[in-house]
């Protein structure tokens, strides 16, 4: 499935042009979830489905989520821990500095890059960074962390409106469409520009439910922007992890929807909405 | 200090440089050098009496803080000395968090119960999050009161309480002591972090900071930074390259050089200042080797 994704962003005009997409990020080796999204994003009419990178990393059996990402014909793009995996380096390079975020990491890291087939990796190393699409009048740019820095993240809460307009005006862009922080939000700016952090599937969003979400676009008279729960096997995949020997900190996550790791990276608001 | 520092002419220096990539964060050096403590550590020798680095004055920082929301500044952080000196820092504060995400370095020893109350009022009513964070540099008292003064610690306890009881999460910072037993890295981040979930609060949050060749410490810097050395590095992962500090007399490359003459890059315009630095200092082997962030993460 990279290919489809990389001709939209190597050829620049004209881009591929769409009424409704479902765009989604973060799989974490979630397949479980990755598979109730894609079902669900066709049932909803979805044209085409993006995922913004991070297709490894916390949770069990990488590949089992490759096979799903070509049979849905999911159009995706490179995340760090997707570059790192697949350029062989020795951290998932999150961008954590706080010793406890970078302990679960390793852990993480190691299991992962353990447990993804070369081929895999390979096809990771092939996705674009980036993606343009049209999205009825909008010019859209998909990127993982920010348009600027893969591994940028773009929390609500610390994300000035003064930063956006420079990413919109340096990127030619109306619409810009990220993850990687793991929570969902999405603001209109007054020039009419909206920034969807579409979340992630891989993982609850710290609000004490393991449900997950992914974001449906769809261009009518004006851009609409809906948030849609997804609820999928979760106690499954909690079982997996622990059978796989992943630090229980993990499956108590997927079980609960309370993050209890990869917290430092929290700004205060977002961290004073979760357990820990 | 202002009028007699020249600004530094980067060309033709024989230091490497970092190149500026983009403006990320505006430091505003609020209370100059002027502190209430007078830490042994300290990397800009601050101290209760004539600082070498003034306080700014309220209009220049309101200045800076237009300049940068103009720039598309990501944060902005507010630094000293100690910025609850500062008369002005409430509105001050107001103004930084209507622009952009804001933090506050503070030892916590000048912040009262009102100033605690206003400060959750100001989170509150932010579009953007406020962090405030507090230096306590060891769990036990004397430990921290040897570095940091005698009352230092009970002071900064007692404001981790209030922000924590107002519902502020305040991140602690510590600075390592490589001639301390558990005094480096993950083992100071584990009792720190011990320490406050004991205290009561139950999002605890620490940074470990290392120690700099600057300041008080200035004497125990080694070899500068070499084009060989930096030969294959990513310079553009620096601070430097996303910072710029304003303070007394200027803009300055980094938040722990501001105020000498070989970091000062223009005379007060920020986009003046979005030029390469020169590495010139054994603080920028610090950074380079652990690769810190005065930065919150």
């Amino acid at each position: 499935m990279s290919r489809p994704a990389a001709a939209i962003v190597n050829v620049r005009h004209p881009v591929a042009a769409y009424r409704r997409i479902a765009v989604f990020g973060g799989v974490y080796s979630n397949a479980l979830a990755l598979e109730a999204t894609i079902e669900d994003a066709r049932r909803r009419e979805a044209e085409a489905v993006f995922c913004l990178g991070d297709m490894g990393g916390f949770g069990p059996h990488p590949d089992r989520v490759f096979p799903l990402l070509r049979a849905g014909a999911v159009l995706s793009l490179q995340g760090n821990y997707d570059e790192s995996l697949a350029s062989g380096r020795e951290d998932c390079g999150c961008g954590y500095t706080d010793p406890r975020d970078n302990h679960f990491a390793r852990i993480s890291y190691a299991y992962t890059f353990a447990h993804t087939s070369a081929e895999n990796k390979a096809w990771l190393g092939s996705l674009p960074r980036h993606c343009r699409v049209q999205l009825g009048g909008s010019s859209v740019l998909m990127c993982h962390g920010s348009p600027r820095r893969v591994n940028e993240f773009l929390w609500e809460s610390t994300t000035p409106n003064g930063l956006l307009r420079r990413l919109f005006r340096d990127h030619a862009a109306d619409v810009i469409l990220c993850t990687h922080t793991g929570i969902k939000w999405h603001r209109a700016l007054p020039g009419g520009q909206h920034l969807v952090n579409v979340g992630a599937i891989g993982r609850p969003e710290n609000d004490g439910s393991p449900r997950v979400w992914y974001a449906l676009l769809t261009a009518d008279a004006e851009l609409e922007v809906e948030f849609v729960p997804v609820r999928y096997d979760h106690s499954t995949l909690a079982r997996q992890m622990d059978a796989e020997g992943l630090p229980p900190e993990f499956a108590e996550t997927v079980r609960t929807g309370w993050w209890t790791t990869c917290l430092e990276s929290l700004p205060a608001r977002e961290r004073a909405r979760g357990r820990f | 200090m202002r009028g007699t520092v020249p600004v530094l002419e980067a060309r033709g220096t024989p230091f490497p440089s970092a190149p500026f990539v983009r403006f990320s964060t505006l430091w505003v050096q609020v209370t100059g050098t002027w502190c209430n403590l007078q830490c042994v550590h300290c990397l800009n020798a601050s101290g209760p009496r004539d600082p070498w680095l003034k306080p700014l004055c309220a209009e220049r920082v309101r200045h800076a803080i237009r300049e940068s929301e103009a720039l598309g500044v990501k944060d902005i952080y507010f630094t000293g000395g100690e910025p609850f000196l500062h008369r002005e820092i409430l509105p001050l504060l107001g103004v930084a968090l209507a622009a952009a995400p804001t933090t506050v370095l503070t030892n916590g020893a000048a912040i009262s119960e009102a100033t605690v109350a206003a400060l959750a009022s100001l989170a509150r009513g932010a579009p953007y999050s406020l962090e405030i964070r507090v230096s306590l540099d060891d769990v036990d008292p004397e430990r921290n009161d040897r570095v940091r003064g005698r009352g230092a610690w009970a002071r900064a306890v007692l404001t981790i309480r209030r922000l924590h009881a107002h519902g502020l999460l305040p991140i602690v910072a510590a600075t390592e002591d490589p001639g301390g037993e558990g005094q480096v890295g993950p083992g100071l981040y584990g009792r720190l972090r011990d320490f406050l979930v004991d205290l009561g609060i139950d999002k605890p949050r620490v940074k470990i900071l290392p120690l700099f060749p600057a300041g008080r410490l200035a004497g125990r810097g080694g070899d500068l930074l070499s084009e060989e050395v930096l030969d294959g590095f990513d310079r553009g992962q620096l601070q430097c390259a996303e910072a710029r500090v304003v303070a007394d007399g200027g803009v300055y490359a980094c938040p722990i050089l501001a105020g000498l003459p070989g970091a000062r890059l223009s005379a007060g315009d920020l986009e003046e200042s979005f030029r390469p630095v020169p590495l010139f200092h054994p603080a920028c082997v610090t950074c380079f080797e652990t690769g810190m962030t005065c930065r919150n993460a």
